[in-house]
């Protein structure tokens, strides 16, 4: 088992964890309507970053490097964890990296060799110091949980003692021009498990979480005890008809859990029409259909490499304060099942929760997390 | 973890444990080839990229004689350098600044991920299991092989498992370096 | 009319990479998606693509591509009717 020893969400709404919460329990959100940013035709709404505000640390970084960068360092400066160690692992995880320097107005004086996610990788590991050879999981929308996965595995099997797990990606012209033409943007704030939703908004943010093995760690940590991966087997950008990969993995870390102790299932809840279908009828055939459901989207899009991490971070933190978060931007029922979704903040004593993700490439993941200790 | 079988494909040919496949091609010409010597009848083929094209001909090789369709108990575990370069690089060029010529594809911008080719073998075979795709500088097997024995141990479900390298950087630079794991 | 059938049927095959596919294995009466071609929802999303680059045709609600998009024969018609290059 693998323990929680720090973790920092930096987005549009804060550049902490607990500021993150602090906006998100007002009631804050960080989607925005943009005209004519990056150059492109159609007018969009997303979560985007202040460039210019993001830390730079020195010449040498990139601006996703940068945005990675400073995530890290928050985290790491919460605990006394070394990063120079070998028994410390860094995994990243995203899904286009550098990708933004692919476009002639922001190539800069950067190699190509930069577009290489795990060279990104190594100048993130190596600005700590840390000089072993780093692990990039791109597996779409699930990144963030295989990332966290693949650290539970690592620690497990005592390839390394800690892990430090940051998850980002910036929403460059390359990104959004690809989900217009998807026609899978709503051009309003999004609307999940909403009768009326009309898409997803992108959305830019970094998150970070170390692990460490869990006798390390104080014994209230948060601990991250099963992960699931599991493939539609159906189609390359369509979800599942029948939820088929997001049941599989619901099942594969709820089972024999009684799920009473569940305070809520942090669902993906991108708001695209099949997405929020396809969960309703995963989580019915998984038999949560009575646990509370909520979604982050509403308040920061869909921050792609950085959403497992971030959404698994702010509902530790969530619960730390009592409270399952509402879902923004949802008002009536549109799906199938009668999922029951968290319209508004609601209280509760639960410790334990599931984060579930799906993504292109047919791959659906879900994690299990409980708090230790007594409350 | 036991490795039964291993196929290698380069610009050049391709290997099934060490034994040359008698077909002729060179680059995306080879993999066309490998395909009609392998499917044959899986038109999708033609609208995978570069990358999934090349996972896809070299999993047909592999698999030939253990197919096991339609299970759960079978992780697609690929790794890579140069995630979908190639492909973004297509991508990028439908997208240019110059506004009479902005047409994003929608089916070129699908396979801009490196892990569509993990999906593509899911789907070939109707594989329900785990798919991961990681990304390393470098092909390590040492580092593989120890991500490919977690997945073993970690998730009971999974009892064997098409893992190893498959990266595609040009036209006359890729790799396919895959095999077929058993966890006993 | 017989001429934009033929020639959307080109474009077709070629945008939508149907590599064993000629003009002439294709009945421009026959329903392109469904069983027929073995088409799927990037393919119609990439016939949007198609009708916006090459006659000017912009489609704003993909739902609307199922009619336009039923047989190579409702295409030229809309095709006709609507283009603007």
């Amino acid at each position: 088992m693998i323990a929680k020893l720090a973790d920092n969400i930096y987005s549009p709404l804060g550049t902490t964890t607990l500021d993150n919460y602090r906006a998100v329990a007002n009631h804050r959100s960080a989607l925005r309507r943009y005209r004519g940013e990056r150059d492109l035709p159609e007018p969009f709404t997303a979560s985007l970053l202040d460039r210019d505000a993001l830390p730079r640390f020195g010449d040498g970084y990139t601006p996703f490097e940068r945005l990675a960068i400073a995530s890290v360092a928050d985290a790491l400066g919460r605990c006394g964890l070394d990063p120079t160690g070998g028994d410390v692992l860094f995994i990243l995880s995203t899904t286009k990296g550098n990708i933004e320097l692919l476009d002639p107005h922001c190539r800069g004086a950067w190699s190509d060799e930069r577009l290489a996610p795990a060279v990104a990788a190594r100048v993130i590991a190596g600005h700590f110091g840390n000089r072993r050879a780093p692990l990039v999981v791109s597996n779409a929308c699930t990144s963030g949980l295989c990332a966290q996965i693949a650290a539970m595995r690592a620690i497990g099997a005592g390839t390394c003692r800690s892990a430090i797990v940051v998850g980002a990606d910036l929403q460059s012209r390359f990104i959004i021009s690809g989900f217009q033409a998807f026609h899978a943007l709503d051009t309003e704030p999004c609307r999940p498990f909403d009768a009326s939703r009309a898409g997803l908004n992108a959305g830019e943010a970094a998150a970070t979480v170390i692990y460490t093995r869990a006798d390390l760690a104080p014994a209230d940590a948060w601990h991250a005890t099963r992960g699931a991966i599991r493939n539609d087997a159906n189609h390359i950008s369509g979800p599942s008809r029948t939820g088929e990969g997001s049941f599989r993995a619901l099942q594969a870390v709820t089972q024999g859990f009684d799920t009473v102790r569940l305070a809520v299932v942090n669902v993906h809840g991108t708001a695209t029409p099949y997405n929020d279908e396809m969960e309703a009828i995963a989580l019915d055939r998984a038999g949560l259909l009575d646990v509370p459901v909520n979604t982050l989207k509403g308040y920061y899009g869909h921050t792609m490499g950085a959403a497992g991490v971030l959404e698994t971070v702010l509902t530790m933190c969530a619960l730390d304060h009592g409270t399952v978060l509402a879902t923004r931007g949802f008002n009536t029922l549109g799906v199938s099942r009668r999922v029951n979704v968290s319209d508004s903040h609601r209280p509760t004593a639960g410790r334990a929760f599931v984060k579930l993700l799906s993504g292109f490439g047919g791959c659906n993941a879900a994690m299990l997390f409980e708090k230790g200790g007594e409350r | 973890m036991n490795i039964i079988k291993r196929v290698t494909i380069t610009p050049a040919g391709a290997a099934i444990d060490g034994y040359p496949v008698p077909v002729d091609g060179r680059g995306m010409e080879l993999l066309t080839a490998l395909y009609r010597h392998t499917a044959g009848d899986y038109p999708k083929f033609f609208k995978m990229d570069p990358l999934c094209r090349l996972g896809f001909v070299a999993t047909e090789l592999l698999l030939d004689g253990d197919r096991r369709n339609g299970c759960d108990d079978r992780a697609v575990i690929l790794f890579n350098r140069n995630a979908s370069i190639a492909n973004d690089r297509r991508y990028q060029a439908t997208i240019p600044h110059d506004s009479e010529h902005f047409f994003p594809s929608p089916a070129v911008f699908v396979y801009t991920l490196p892990n569509i080719v993990t999906g593509e073998i899911a789907i070939r075979n109707r594989y329900y299991g785990e798919t991961a795709c990681y990304i390393l500088e470098n092909n390590d097997q040492t580092i593989i092989e120890e991500i490919v024995g977690q997945a073993f141990d970690a998730d009971p479900a999974t009892t064997s498992a098409v893992a190893g390298w498959v990266d595609f950087n040009t036209e006359v630079d890729f790799l396919a370096d895959i095999f077929l794991a058993l966890k006993q | 009319m017989e001429q934009l059938v033929e020639e959307l049927k080109k474009n077709i095959i070629e945008v939508l990479n149907l590599e064993d596919l000629q003009p002439d294995d294709i009945d421009a009466a026959a329903p392109l998606f469904g069983e027929g071609l073995g088409l799927d929802s990037i393919d119609a999303l990439e016939l949007i693509v198609m009708m916006e680059k090459n006659y000017g045709i912009k489609i704003k609600d993909p739902a609307e591509g199922k009619e336009i998009f039923k047989s190579i024969d409702a295409m030229a018609e809309y095709v006709a009717a609507h283009r603007t290059k």
